[in-house]
C-alpha cells in the first residue's frame, strides 16, 4: 500500500518551459493555501468544533434523545466526581499510566544494554522482544484472556494444578490480581517495543567515549551512569511520554482482558466515557469527564517535558 | 573472557526471549490440536496434526468478509492520510508567512490533544451525516491521522534543497506539479515510514471499531475477534484459531516492513 502510494505520484516527468512570469507569481503566493485546506478542513472538523462541542456540552444537560439542552453549569462535574465508576476509573487509569512508565522504563534501559552487545543468536531475541508489538494490544489482551481465565480450566490455573499442585488461583476475579495482571500483561507486550528505541539511541553513542574511559579506569557500572545514562536522555524523554499519553489514553488491554471489571477495578477513563457518553448517551457527564481528562493529560504532559527539559539541559 | 560472556548472555536472553514467546507457541501449536490432546499436553508438539479447526473458523466465521473490510479501511485511510499529510509539510516549506505559523501552531495544539476529547461530538456528528456503522465513517475518523503524518513529513521535507524546487519553478512548473513529480519522489522514504506506521494502527485499532460498527458484516478483523471470544467461550480451539489467522498478515507484513518499523520508532521520536 505504501509503495503503490509513491510510486503514483512519480508518474509526471517533463516540466514544459516558457510558462508565462505571472503565473509563477500566482503559484507561489496561492499555492500554500491550498495545500494547507484539507488539513485545515480535517482540524475544523475533526477537532476544532468537536473540541468546542465537549466544552459546551460539559455544562449542559444534554443526552442523546432530545435535542433541547440547558445550561446546568458545573453540575456535571460535581456528578463526575461523585461517580463511583468514574471516580475509581480515574484513579486506575493514572495508577496503570504511572507504574506501566515506571516499571517499563526500568526494564527496558538495561534491555537495550544487553541487547547492544555481541552475543550469537542477537537479531533473533530482538525480533522476539519486539514482536509484542506488531499484532493488536486488543487481540494480545483476548488470548492473555484465555490464559489467565480464572477458572480451573484456565490455560495457567491448569498448568499451574499439574505442575505445582495449587488450586484455581483468581487472575481476573480477584480486583487487586485483576489490576496487576492488566499491567503485566502491558509490560509484556510494550518492553520490547521501548527497548528497540533505546537501543537505536544507544547505537548513535561512539565507542570512543567507552574506550577513553577504559583508559580511565571507569568500571562498567561507572561507565552506565557517567557515559550512557545522561547520553540516554532525550530516549528518556521521548519513551516516557509516549508511555505517559498511551498509558492515560489505554483502553483496548484493559478492556479486552478485564471488560473493566471485577466491579470498577481495571475500568479506564476511556471506557467510561464511551460508555456513559456513547452507550448510555449521558452526553453532559461524559464530556464533563472528557474535559478533566483533557486537561489532565495537557498538565501531565506539560509537566513532564518541564522536568525532561530541565535535565537534557543538566546533562548534554 | 568475551567469548564466554558471550555465550553466557545469549543462553539467558535466548531462555528469557522463549519464555515471553510462550504464549504465541501456545496458541500456534494448539491450533493443530484435537481438543483432547490439547488437554493432555498442552505444550507439546502435535501428534496427529489437524487442520479441522481451520476448516471450521472458515466456515462458521466472516474471516475473509472481515479481512476485506480491514482492508478496505486500512488502504483508504492510510493513503488520504499520507496525502494530506504530505500536502500540508510541502505548504509549510512553500514559505513562511502569518498563514502558515498560525497553521503550524493549530496542528501543534491538535496534535496534543487526545481523542476521547472529541469522541462524543464525532459520534453525534456522524450519527447526523449517517456514516455510523459504515467503513467510510471509520475512514473520515482515522483521517486524524494526517496531522501525525504531517509532522513526520515535515522533517524530512525540510531537507529537501530549496535550489532543487527554484528549479523546477524557473522551468515553468506550477506548485501542484512540483509536489506530485519531485517533492513526493524525494521524499519516498518518509512516505514508506509513515505508511507503515499508520498501516499497523488502523488494522490493529480496536476502539474506534468497537465503537462505531455494528453489523456483523461490516467488522474488521480485530473486531470479529472481539465477538469471537464471547462466541466461543467454551471452544478456545477455534478462538485461537482465529487468532492465528489474524496474525498471519500481520507476521508477514512484519517480515517485510521490520526494517521501516524500527526506522519509523527512531524518526518519529526524534521529530514527533
Amino acid at each position: 500500500m505504501a509503495l503503490s502510494l509513491s510510486r503514483s505520484a512519480a508518474i509526471p516527468r517533463t516540466a514544459p518551459l516558457g510558462v508565462p512570469r505571472d503565473r509563477r507569481r500566482v503559484t507561489a503566493q496561492g499555492a500554500p493555501w491550498l495545500f494547507l485546506a484539507p488539513i485545515m478542513a480535517i482540524f475544523v472538523v475533526l477537532y476544532a468544533i468537536p473540541l468546542g462541542q465537549s466544552l459546551w456540552f460539559s455544562f449542559t444537560d444534554a443526552n442523546g434523545y432530545t435535542t433541547d439542552m440547558h445550561w446546568i453549569g458545573l453540575a456535571n462535574y460535581a456528578a463526575a466526581f461523585k461517580d463511583p465508576e468514574m471516580v475509581s476509573a480515574l484513579w486506575f487509569t493514572l495508577a496503570y499510566a504511572a507504574i506501566t512508565t515506571v516499571a517499563i522504563t526500568c526494564l527496558a534501559i538495561p534491555l537495550a544494554v544487553v541487547l547492544n552487545t555481541r552475543f550469537p543468536g542477537r537479531d533473533v531475541v530482538r525480533s522476539v522482544f519486539f514482536f509484542p508489538a506488531v499484532p493488536s494490544i486488543a487481540v494480545l489482551g483476548m488470548v492473555w484472556g484465555f490464559i489467565l481465565n480464572p477458572l480451573g480450566s484456565g490455560v495457567l490455573n491448569s498448568a499451574l494444578h499439574a505442575v505445582v499442585g495449587i488450586g484455581p488461583v483468581p487472575w481476573l476475579s480477584d480486583p487487586h490480581l485483576a489490576q496487576i495482571s492488566v499491567i503485566v500483561v502491558a509490560v509484556w507486550a510494550q518492553t520490547g517495543w521501548h527497548a528497540i528505541l533505546y537501543l537505536a539511541y544507544l547505537q548513535s553513542i561512539p565507542s570512543d567515549y567507552y574506550d577513553a574511559a577504559t583508559i580511565d579506569g571507569a568500571g562498567r557500572v561507572r561507565m552506565f551512569r557517567s557515559i550512557t545514562l545522561p547520553l540516554l536522555t532525550p530516549a528518556i524523554t521521548v519513551s516516557q511520554l509516549l508511555l505517559m499519553t498511551g498509558g492515560l489514553k489505554v483502553y483496548d488491554l484493559p478492556f479486552t482482558l478485564t471488560h473493566g471489571g471485577p466491579g470498577f477495578a481495571t475500568r479506564t477513563v476511556t471506557q467510561s466515557l464511551i460508555e456513559q457518553g456513547v452507550a448510555q448517551a449521558d452526553i453532559g457527564k461524559a464530556s464533563a469527564l472528557a474535559v478533566l481528562f483533557l486537561l489532565l493529560v495537557g498538565a501531565i504532559i506539560l509537566g513532564q517535558m518541564t522536568v525532561s527539559r530541565r535535565l537534557e539541559a543538566r546533562y548534554t | 573472557m568475551t567469548r564466554t560472556r558471550g555465550w553466557l548472555t545469549s543462553a539467558i536472553m535466548l531462555i528469557v526471549a522463549a519464555a515471553m514467546a510462550v504464549p504465541f507457541y501456545y496458541i500456534l501449536v494448539n491450533t493443530f490440536k484435537s481438543q483432547d490432546e490439547t488437554a493432555r499436553s498442552p505444550l507439546a508438539l502435535p501428534i496427529h496434526a489437524t487442520l479441522a479447526h481451520y476448516a471450521q473458523v472458515l466456515a462458521t466465521t466472516n474471516v475473509v468478509g472481515s479481512f476485506l473490510n480491514t482492508l478496505y479501511v486500512t488502504v483508504f485511510s492510510v493513503a488520504l492520510m499520507v496525502l494530506v499529510g504530505s500536502m500540508a509539510a510541502y505548504g509549510m516549506i512553500l514559505g513562511r508567512t502569518k498563514l502558515t505559523a498560525a497553521v503550524g501552531g493549530l496542528l501543534a495544539v491538535a496534535f496534543l490533544v487526545p481523542g476521547q476529547a472529541t469522541l462524543i461530538p464525532i459520534y453525534q456528528m456522524l450519527v447526523d451525516a449517517r456514516l455510523v456503522d459504515s467503513l467510510n465513517g471509520l475512514v473520515v475518523i482515522y483521517s486524524c491521522g494526517s496531522i501525525f503524518c504531517y509532522y513526520l513529513i515535515l522533517g524530512y521535507m525540510r531537507t529537501v534543497p530549496a535550489e532543487v524546487l527554484e528549479a523546477a519553478r524557473i522551468d515553468g512548473a506550477g506548485a501542484g506539479r512540483i509536489f506530485f513529480a519531485i517533492v513526493l519522489p524525494l521524499i519516498r522514504p518518509i512516505l514508506i515510514t509513515v505508511s507503515v506506521f499508520q498501516t499497523m494502527w488502523v488494522w490493529n485499532d480496536f476502539i474506534i471499531p468497537n465503537v462505531f460498527i455494528s453489523t456483523p458484516e461490516k467488522q474488521t478483523l480485530v473486531l470479529l475477534a472481539y465477538s469471537a471470544v464471547g462466541q466461543f467461550t467454551t471452544d478456545w480451539p477455534t478462538f485461537m484459531t482465529l487468532t492465528v489467522i489474524l496474525l498471519v498478515p500481520v507476521v508477514i507484513f512484519f517480515l517485510f516492513m521490520q526494517r521501516y518499523i524500527v526506522d519509523g520508532l527512531t524518526q518519529g521520536s526524534v521529530k514527533g
